[in-house]
């Protein structure tokens, strides 16, 4: 039997399972109320932040929140060699061990009538009445069937061009993708997840949502929970060390990029790299710290 | 003279004793000096009196299970509510088109848990639903049935999620997501329980004939 693979891996198609989770995550009442939930404890939270005020002014570590953001892969991995060779000898044994269905049966048994109707003593009286099934055959069918599958193009699964901008959200399809920003701390220029200054009398988490809002590029995203996937303490250097401030730590969110690429503007300083090229471009104790809470499935 | 006779008759005594005990079992009469043989006669049968009676036994040794009754009206499992901590009672619900695809990916997630030490509820399907896809003919204006489309569901009900393990198993998940499976987490609720079972109208009517 043709087998029409579910899974033609068309560029909008791919992304629906991704949209559906995230309309059913913002728009259902129901999710909406464990939004609302969370929400309410972090106030609880902030409440008590407050009042700690006094006690947390004389820490002499600068907390910042950096988010996580992720870009899911759109399409599944390639199958490794022997994966391949699997798959293909499981589909052989189910193709052995599988039952005629209903449209092969048909298409032997209009075969089986055709012959029938050619051999020259043949009493169309003795025959069933088939009315729909004489006009259009089963084999007609198959055929139509086949013109339409023909006629369906899909989307490449990996395009080599795009594959090398590092600024398109759009490469690499089949891996996760995090978005890394130059941003300025202390004199210099570092590549490192978007990250701003906890302000009193806020969450670390909004202080996350913040630090994804102030890039100039609007990225719509998804957090995916209250609690800090990650931690990054930076000692300062000892000349400039003050009695108020020893160094900063910094608390990673992680979040989830929803559909609908921002338009790409040009000279962004944003970069989309994979679980591999990071190394490239963080600094080794930074790198140490992040890639402890990047999964690499 | 005489402890060689007390000898002797010891002897014959003893021999005439190992006699005595070879012989009585095929014997029908019981003797008198071995009382132990005179409690049964031949109509009774021998074996609980020997030492291995009931050495097969086992049943004993299972705990004691409670009778089940057959018409047990299908009681609702308590719906956790959320700490400040945890989430409470949540529904991961799977859903496609393609059968074999949603189950693999829900027997997943259900292994996903148990090794991460998430403690699984309950884990069920819901309904078939069956979508027609109609197309319009080229000639005419009706419209003839193309395809039959199944959208199977299947749902892993998580009794409590803890708040630091969210973002994880998110993450997870949503990486392991195949093509053509949509993935939703919910809230569990008392409605979301009932809408499983089949509305019976004929009980229903007669309860609110009864009301009236």
């Amino acid at each position: 039997m043709q087998q029409k693979k579910m899974a033609a891996p068309c560029g909008r198609m791919a992304s629906r399972p991704l949209l559906q989770f995230l309309s059913r995550f913002s728009s259902s009442p129901v999710g909406n109320t464990g939004f609302r939930q969370f929400s309410s404890a972090t106030v609880c939270r902030a409440a008590f932040q407050i009042n700690e005020a006094a006690e947390r002014a004389n820490s002499p570590w600068t907390l910042v929140a950096a988010v996580y953001l992720q870009r899911l892969p759109v399409i599944s991995a390639d199958c490794s060699p022997i994966e391949q060779q699997f798959k293909q000898m499981l589909h052989q044994i189910e193709l052995e061990k599988s039952v005629l269905s209903d449209h092969e049966l048909r298409l032997l048994e209009d075969a089986e009538r055709m012959s029938r109707k050619q051999a020259d003593d043949y009493d169309s009286d003795e025959e069933d009445s088939h009315g729909d099934q004489e006009i259009m055959m089963a084999q007609d069918l198959e055929d139509i069937w086949e013109q339409k599958m023909k006629s369906f193009q899909p989307a490449p699964r990996v395009r080599a061009d795009v594959d090398k901008d590092l600024t398109s959200a759009e490469r690499c399809l089949a891996d996760s993708l995090v978005l890394l920003a130059e941003q300025e701390v202390g004199d210099e220029k570092l590549w490192l997840l978007p990250q701003t200054r906890w302000q009193e009398g806020e969450t670390l988490r909004q202080t996350a949502e913040r630090a994804l809002t102030s890039l100039p590029a609007g990225f719509k995203a998804t957090f995916l929970g209250n609690a800090p996937c990650g931690v990054y303490k930076y000692k300062l250097p000892k000349a400039i060390r003050t009695e108020n401030s020893i160094g900063t730590k910094v608390f990673f969110f992680k979040a989830i990029l929803a559909d609908g690429a921002p338009p790409k503007t040009k000279k962004a300083p944003f970069l989309w790299v994979k679980k591999s090229e990071l190394q490239k471009y963080l600094k080794p104790a930074y790198m140490m710290k992040v890639e402890r809470f990047i999964l690499d499935l | 003279m005489n402890p060689v006779f007390r000898k002797v008759q010891a002897s014959v005594a003893q021999q005439a004793l190992l006699l005595n005990k070879a012989l009585t079992p095929c014997r029908a009469a019981p003797s008198i000096r071995h009382p132990v043989w005179c409690t049964h006669s031949v109509n009774e049968r021998q074996y609980k009196g020997m030492p291995t009676h009931g050495i097969g036994r086992w049943k004993y040794l299972l705990p004691k299970q409670a009778p089940r009754k057959k018409k047990d009206k299908q009681q609702m499992k308590q719906i956790m509510s959320a700490t400040d901590t945890a989430y409470g009672t949540l529904n991961v619900n799977v859903s496609g088109y393609d059968m074999t695809v949603v189950e693999h990916y829900s027997q997943y997630i259900h292994n996903f848990c148990n090794r991460l030490g998430i403690k699984v509820a309950d884990s069920y399907a819901l309904p078939t639903k069956s979508t027609e896809v109609m197309l319009m003919q080229e000639q005419g204006t009706k419209t003839y049935v193309d395809a039959v489309l199944k959208t199977h569901h299947r749902v892993i009900q998580l009794s409590t999620l803890n708040a630091a393990l969210c973002p994880v198993f998110m993450d997870v998940l949503l990486k392991n997501q195949p093509e053509g499976v949509q993935l939703s987490v919910t809230e569990h609720t008392e409605a979301d329980f009932q809408a499983r079972f089949k509305a019976r109208p004929e009980l229903e009517g007669l309860i609110a004939q009864m009301n009236q």
